[in-house]
């Protein structure tokens, strides 16, 4: 009897036997007469993190003679920031990108394609419990770690850019290096395995059948085609989670000035209220994007108030109490007068909170409903998951984007190395080491946005005293501070 | 390295897999030879039977020890299917591999081959199902790899698998021949010889190392390394293989390993320093660290596994 080996155990877990069953629309267009081209790396979904992917595999040497391709749904192009855009409006759907996230888009030659006027760094975060006013304030001059600070360490936290112009970017790269075959405003029609023919084994292959009759087959297929991912679908990965039942509503607001400190020292506010948090991120100039996350029903309201009302509406929820913008929320219209009447009532110290906001950008406001989502594992055999397709993380932290610009650069270095040593970059065991490198990590940071959202929705209780214990207690401790810094930072 | 144990280096033991000395379980490789019904034999502390060719060496000429039955053939072929298996029993080997192109690499950096040509040309000994034979066929400076394994089962598998890469397909690519490095003809003129012969896990099942890297070394080319990696016979290594794999852990059977086929590092270093045309060794110790994977080691060919490469002497 040959010995049997534990290890074989194991194999249930790694092959996903659904995988066959698993089939996405419209089989009959894969019966396609004609042989599926063969492409090294095909990445479905055109946006940050799967732009970034391929623009770090042409930069490298390593990877570059890889035959890639991306399919993206709908015009690329369109999505592009446009050449004279101007410096009075900005777009309402912005990312707060960490220094370790601009070093990868520098590494990869995208960070000088992107327009360097409509970014806006940011050297100063101030959160608070808008139950108990507990305080946190980052900033690297009090994040200190256990020696004095160096010259070299930087003192931007995160860079405010907006989503358009990081995909402009990556856009630009891709272009000026070349290579990528781009199906821009083409959609799956469905993803199938492929035959077993004399010449040719494909049973492990992915076939793409694309709306424009072409046939892919893929060594290994990227899925970076966002939270609802067909691809993770076709694997047959589970992505598990729930609904928070909040909405994030944003809008591009436009302040009554640049900020306390000048347009050089910027600071990003959160305040914690039992609804969700509001966050107002700086943006160039008298600029800034708020991420307010509320109940459905709030944002609903929100969005239907008058320019003047959401405006006011704005600054009281920095300002006033939970009670008061409970009620606030009730009212049909008339939030103005109201706010103004009840801040004369309320003392705040205006120096710790965003400067006023004066408009809000026509059309700016929207809302999205927040999820929390994570697949049960990113790779599969020939297929990898990057991004939102990945994991779907609450904004509180602005951590979403930064997520799949690491997914992105860790799926380079693993196909790097798989091709370096000659293996086959879509096998199970090649793509094992970004799976383990980046589930850890992104899970711990879904952990914790995920618990600090249940913690602030506390309203009342000792688990408010002791919160904000806990926040008074790190904004005391320097290294403490500098630690969740660097974590906030990604690491640099 | 006693060349009078056998005139043919071949071992007709069925081996099994464990830590150090990994080959894929249920598959026999070059060296060992079994038919898939035959049920894995118990091997024989005597030998004698090594001095059968590996094309009779089969069990049958053994004691029926265990009882052919007809689903150990299905279940043979089943396992058969798993040199491939990223988490079946060949796991090891296939998480060795990208370190023997590291090692490779850095032997040829260390001294580039002035006849070298830019595109290399591989010759894998005892294939298998084609671990190593693949991943060289696909890096970018591969001309051509001749891959050969006597054990036709194995040799299917490794056809069988080369067909779902299209990258592996293209003529003359990767060429699997089912022979013994005996009977491959040799290269008309040195120069047609191999930049790279590898020969991994392979020597510590060879009743007779001298004679059969004899057979080996005509193949490799002026400037050319051949490429080794097996495990050393030291008290760790009986301790691993035979101890706690077969007596303690019991996931290998009894008598699987030959403790005293197993090569020590010195003893390929003063074989090869004897001979003449074969200059420049080099070795690594590399380390199996559960959770961490393989890992170099330096020292450790000491007393586990190794690899080894030696260059031959440029015309």
């Amino acid at each position: 009897m040959p010995p049997r080996i534990p290890l074989t155990a194991h194999r249930a877990v790694s092959t996903p036997a659904v995988r066959f069953q698993i089939r996405l629309r419209r089989s009959f267009a894969s019966t396609s007469p004609n042989a599926p081209e063969i492409y090294d790396v095909v990445c479905v979904g055109g946006g940050p993190a799967g732009l970034s992917l391929l623009a770090g595999l042409k930069a490298s040497p390593v990877t570059n003679g890889l035959k890639v391709a991306l399919i993206e749904g709908q015009d690329l192009q369109k999505n592009r920031l446009r050449k004279d855009a101007g410096l009075d409006s900005f777009s309402n759907r912005c990312s707060s990108l960490t220094p370790a996230s601009v070093k990868n888009l520098q590494e990869i030659g995208a960070w000088r394609h992107a327009n360097a006027s409509r970014i806006q760094p940011y050297q100063e975060m101030q959160v608070w419990d808008g139950v108990s006013d507990a305080r946190i304030s980052f900033d690297w001059d009090t994040a200190r770690s256990l020696g004095p600070r160096k010259p070299i360490q930087p003192t931007t936290i995160a860079y405010m850019i907006e989503n358009m112009n990081t995909v402009s970017a990556l856009l630009g790269r891709l272009e000026e290096l070349g290579g990528v075959d781009i199906f821009s405003s083409t959609k799956v029609d469905s993803i199938e395995l492929g035959t077993d023919t004399q010449q040719l084994d494909l049973s492990s292959w992915p076939i793409l059948s694309l709306s424009n009759g072409k046939s892919l087959a893929a060594r290994l297929l990227v899925g970076a085609d966002g939270a609802n991912s067909p691809v993770r679908t076709f694997a047959g990965i589970s992505s598990r989670g729930f609904d928070y039942s909040r909405h994030g509503v944003v809008a591009t607001l436009k302040l009554s000035g640049p900020g306390w400190d000048g347009p050089d020292h910027k600071t990003a506010y959160q305040r914690f209220l039992p609804s969700g948090p509001i966050a107002m991120l700086p943006m160039p100039g008298n600029f800034a994007t708020l991420v307010w996350s509320t109940t459905p029903e709030r944002a609903a309201k929100l969005k239907s108030l008058s320019p003047t009302d959401f405006v006011a509406m704005v600054n009281a929820g920095f300002r006033l109490s939970p009670t008061d913008l409970k009620y606030l929320h009730t009212l049909p219209s008339g939030q103005e007068e109201e706010i103004a009447w009840r801040e004369k009532h309320t003392t705040v110290n205006e120096r710790s909170l965003p400067v006023r906001v004066t408009d809000v950008q026509a059309g700016s406001a929207a809302s999205f409903p927040l999820r929390m989502r994570h697949a049960d594992t990113y790779t599969g055999e020939r297929v990898a998951l990057v991004g939102d397709a990945a994991h779907t993380i609450h904004p509180l932290a602005g951590q979403g984007l930064n997520q799949g610009q690491g997914d992105a650069a860790a799926l380079v270095r693993t196909i790097s190395h798989a091709v370096r040593t000659g293996q086959d970059i879509g096998s199970t065991l090649a793509l094992e080491s970004y799976n383990s490198e980046r589930y850890a990590e992104n899970n711990a940071m879904l952990g914790v946005c995920d618990k600090l959202h249940r913690l602030y929705s506390v309203e009342s209780g000792p688990i408010v005293g002791l919160r904000s214990l806990g926040l008074r207690a790190v904004d005391a401790l320097g290294p403490l501070k500098g630690f969740f810094m660097n974590r906030a930072a990604g690491g640099v | 390295m006693k060349a009078s144990r056998s005139i043919r280096a071949l071992r007709p033991v069925q081996r099994q897999s464990f830590c150090l000395a990994h080959r894929p379980t249920p598959i026999q490789n070059q060296y060992q030879s079994l038919p898939p019904a035959t049920p894995i034999r118990r091997s024989s502390t005597n030998s004698s039977s090594a001095n059968s060719s590996s094309a009779n060496s089969s069990s049958t000429n053994e004691p029926p020890k265990s009882t052919v039955d007809p689903s150990e053939v299905s279940h043979f072929n089943a396992l058969a299917s798993s040199w491939w298996d990223p988490v079946g029993p060949s796991r090891l080997l296939h998480l060795m591999n990208p370190l023997r192109h590291t090692f490779i690499s850095r032997c040829r950096s260390a001294s580039p081959s002035a006849s070298s040509t830019p595109k290399l040309r591989y010759l894998d000994v005892g294939c298998g199902g084609g671990i190593f034979a693949e991943s060289a066929a696909r890096l970018p400076h591969t001309a051509s790899v001749t891959a050969i394994d006597p054990t036709p089962e194995v040799f299917k598998i490794a056809e069988a698998h080369k067909r779902r890469d299209p990258a592996l397909t293209v003529p003359g690519k990767l060429t699997y021949i089912n022979t013994s490095i005996e009977d491959l003809p040799l290269p008309k003129t040195p120069e047609e010889g191999y930049d790279i012969v590898s020969l991994f896990e392979v020597l510590e099942h060879v009743n007779a190392p001298g004679p059969f890297l004899e057979h080996i070394l005509p193949h490799v080319k002026p400037g050319g390394w051949l490429v080794l990696s097996t495990i050393a016979r030291t008290w760790t290594s009986w301790m691993v293989t035979n101890v706690m794999a077969e007596d303690v852990l019991r996931i290998v059977p009894k008598g699987t390993h030959d403790w005293g086929k197993y090569v020590n590092e010195e003893e390929l270093r003063s074989w090869f320093k004897g001979k003449d045309g074969w200059g420049e060794m080099r070795t690594q110790g590399v380390m199996y660290v559960p959770g961490l994977g393989w890992k170099e080691v330096g020292g450790s060919e000491g007393w586990g596994n190794y690899f080894f490469a030696v260059r031959r002497a440029e015309a």
